[in-house]
């Protein structure tokens, strides 16, 4: 699997890795996208209505981007954004 | 034999009132719980199998052997006779919490199928693969034959997922079900899964949302394969998960030994 396939998932690139349906890769970039969303606002409810949409998008956006995450269990997710967020307070 | 996925919002039903045989759970939510609600299933005489999200069979990365480890002991914590992870990928070198589809290439099933022996050999045991959807791919190969390569070369079981199927036909004019399995060993089956699946149009694609009824041909097709070679059947409902009642209806019209 090229490198390029999992750049676009992540929202780090927008050019499509040779091959594959744009239509099938903006599935699977959403697809990560709702599965990081709903458990950061499963634990962290309280920060999707005080960006709005647009804000909260763009921040879960930017999580996935940097994401090296590693451990098998998705619940870890949050300790992730945790230091995601830490990061970016820096 | 017709089974049900179990989930954590099922903790404060009352699990004698489902008509299910057996139950399936995620190994990743369970490890290092308090495996309760899963032992009270046992006690009732149905078996709980354990079909894990996670392993990333189709990575990049080294398999997790401290994961593997802790699965080990989930299984014999819970007598678990089944073990299945899907046939994709769940990231590159690190974790991205879905499911990633494979080039369909001779060299991958060959690069796969030394992982699955690999967990196989770290587990002790057999495992099972699963077929998935997948949204877009590349390969030399259909699907039916880049998994019957690896269930050969890692000689390992297979759960089939006729939903995938259905959905992958759907989006990828590919072989229909019935014609897909006729490629495959049966006897490499160790159960089937059954779901539902809805269409997305902001990408033109069925998307594999285990939030629907299961559609007739795929309950069709499911229970000609339990009637014929004693295949179990589980019915996976993970996303908007209905009540009890609309669960056991579900499960009843699973159950009925001929047909429909």
């Amino acid at each position: 699997m090229s490198e390029d396939f999992y750049a676009y998932v992540r929202g780090r690139s927008d050019a499509l890795p040779a091959g594959y349906t744009e239509h099938g890769m903006r599935a699977y970039r959403h697809l990560v996208f709702i599965g990081a969303s709903q458990m950061v606002e499963a634990h962290f409810p309280a920060i999707r209505q005080e960006l709005g949409e647009d804000g909260w998008r763009a921040l879960i956006a930017a999580f996935i981007r940097q994401s090296a995450w590693d451990s098998p269990c998705y619940g870890d997710l949050i300790d992730e954004f945790r230091s995601f967020i830490a990061r970016e307070s820096a | 034999m017709t089974g049900l996925g179990y989930r954590r919002e099922m903790a404060d039903w009352d699990m004698s009132a489902i008509d299910a045989d057996f139950f399936e759970v995620a190994p990743e939510n369970w490890i290092h719980r308090d495996l309760t609600p899963l032992h009270r299933l046992i006690e009732s005489g149905r078996p709980v199998h354990l079909h894990g999200v996670a392993l990333n069979l189709g990575g990049t990365a080294p398999l997790n052997r401290v994961f593997l480890q802790a699965v080990r002991h989930l299984i014999d914590d819970l007598g678990a006779s089944c073990y299945s992870d899907h046939l994709a990928a769940s990231g590159d070198a690190h974790q991205l919490y879905d499911l990633f589809p494979t080039p369909f290439t001779h060299a991958e099933a060959r690069r796969i199928a030394d992982r699955v022996c690999e967990a196989q050999d770290l587990l002790g045991r057999q495992i099972a693969i699963e077929n998935t959807t997948w949204y877009t791919n590349i390969g030399e190969m259909p699907e039916c034959e880049f998994i019957a390569h690896i269930l050969s070369w890692a000689d390992c079981q297979l759960l089939l997922d006729i939903n995938n199927l259905a959905v992958n036909h759907k989006n990828h004019h590919t072989a229909c079900p019935a014609e897909f399995i006729k490629h495959l060993d049966l006897a490499r089956i160790s159960y089937l899964h059954v779901a539902g699946h809805e269409f997305d149009p902001r990408f033109g694609l069925y998307l594999d949302t285990h939030s629907q009824p299961v559609e007739s041909s795929t309950r069709l097709l499911a229970q000609q394969l339990r009637a014929q070679h004693g295949i179990p059947i589980l019915l996976e409902w993970d996303n908007d998960l209905p009540d009890p009642s609309t669960l056991n209806r579900e499960l009843a019209c699973l159950k009925t030994s001929t047909p429909m």
